[in-house]
């Protein structure tokens, strides 16, 4: 992205990779200084990163042991 | 972990793989054992059923047990696997219109290609921010169904990018094997993603 003076719909459609990995590039320091003068792609960049964060914490479903004894007489193996 | 202990646990696996491929009942089930939780856990994440979960639990190690063959050690074992349940979970998927669909990408509602100014000059923040509440005290059953709906109209290859990325933490490299994709393909789709289940959020998150 070759990026001398940016908006918010810059920011708002390269943000994420913000969340992904901490890219050195002109265009990343570009939006990085965006985001210190600007609520409004802080507030996003602010809820991508709650959006992740909500799925990572969503409890999950304890495996049943019974499925393994399920797959054990499917496959007729002995354990 | 340690390289050592990491390269020990990783020796100890490709003998159980070796074993069970020559036909060791033992080390098989030992596999299973060593692996049931993560693909259960993946199952359940992209199918969001208890039902569909246990089918492709079962499908994936009925052929993980017939293929174990073709896995040649070049990637992770997991990785494998990871591959299989993908596989199943596209199978199950594939007939459903809706996981034909790509997904859109709108403006959020506030964003302006320019930010407004007051009198002042100070930038309006027209982007309602999220609630500060931490996660784990704000998941409540009303939540945890938003995001079982949000991610279930989220199409199937876009959702298995999305949870391999950021809910398994497999690298940008790791999902690409999984689900035989570019790199440039899965940044897209996962950037898809998550802008699409951030608008599927934002009303419950802002209010």
């Amino acid at each position: 992205m070759k990026l001398k003076k940016i908006n918010c719909t810059n920011v708002a459609e390269h943000i994420c990779g913000e969340l992904d990995e901490d890219i050195n590039s002109a265009a990343c320091r570009a939006i990085k200084k965006h985001l210190k003068s600007c609520p409004n792609c802080t507030a996003y960049l602010d809820s991508l990163k709650k959006t992740v964060l909500v799925f990572k914490h969503t409890p999950n479903l304890r495996f049943p042991a019974k499925a393994r004894k399920k797959l054990f007489a499917t496959l007729k193996i002995k354990a | 972990m340690p390289t050592n202990q990491k390269q020990n646990l990783d020796r100890t696996e490709s003998i159980l793989i070796r074993r069970a491929k020559e036909g060791d009942e033992r080390a098989f089930a030992k596999l299973v054992k060593e692996y049931e939780t993560l693909v259960y856990s993946f199952a359940y994440k992209v199918c969001r059923e208890k039902e569909k979960a246990d089918e492709t639990w079962q499908d994936t190690f009925v052929n993980v047990y017939r293929k174990l063959d073709q896995f040649d050690g070049k990637s992770k074992f997991s990785t494998w696997l990871y591959s299989i349940v993908a596989n199943n979970c596209l199978m199950k998927h594939r007939r459903r219109k809706l996981d034909q669909a790509s997904v859109s990408i709108h403006a959020p509602e506030g964003f302006h290609d320019e930010p407004f100014s007051d009198d002042e000059g100070h930038v309006v923040q027209t982007i309602a921010s999220w609630k500060e509440t931490p996660i784990d005290s704000m998941m409540n059953k009303e939540l945890k169904e938003l995001l079982d709906t949000a991610i279930q109209k989220l199409p199937v290859d876009y959702r298995m990018v999305f949870i391999l990325r950021d809910v398994e933490g497999q690298s940008a490299e790791e999902t690409s094997k999984i689900l035989k994709l570019s790199i440039p393909a899965v940044k897209s789709r996962l950037r898809r993603a998550r802008v699409f289940l951030r608008e599927e959020l934002n009303g419950y998150m802002t209010t």
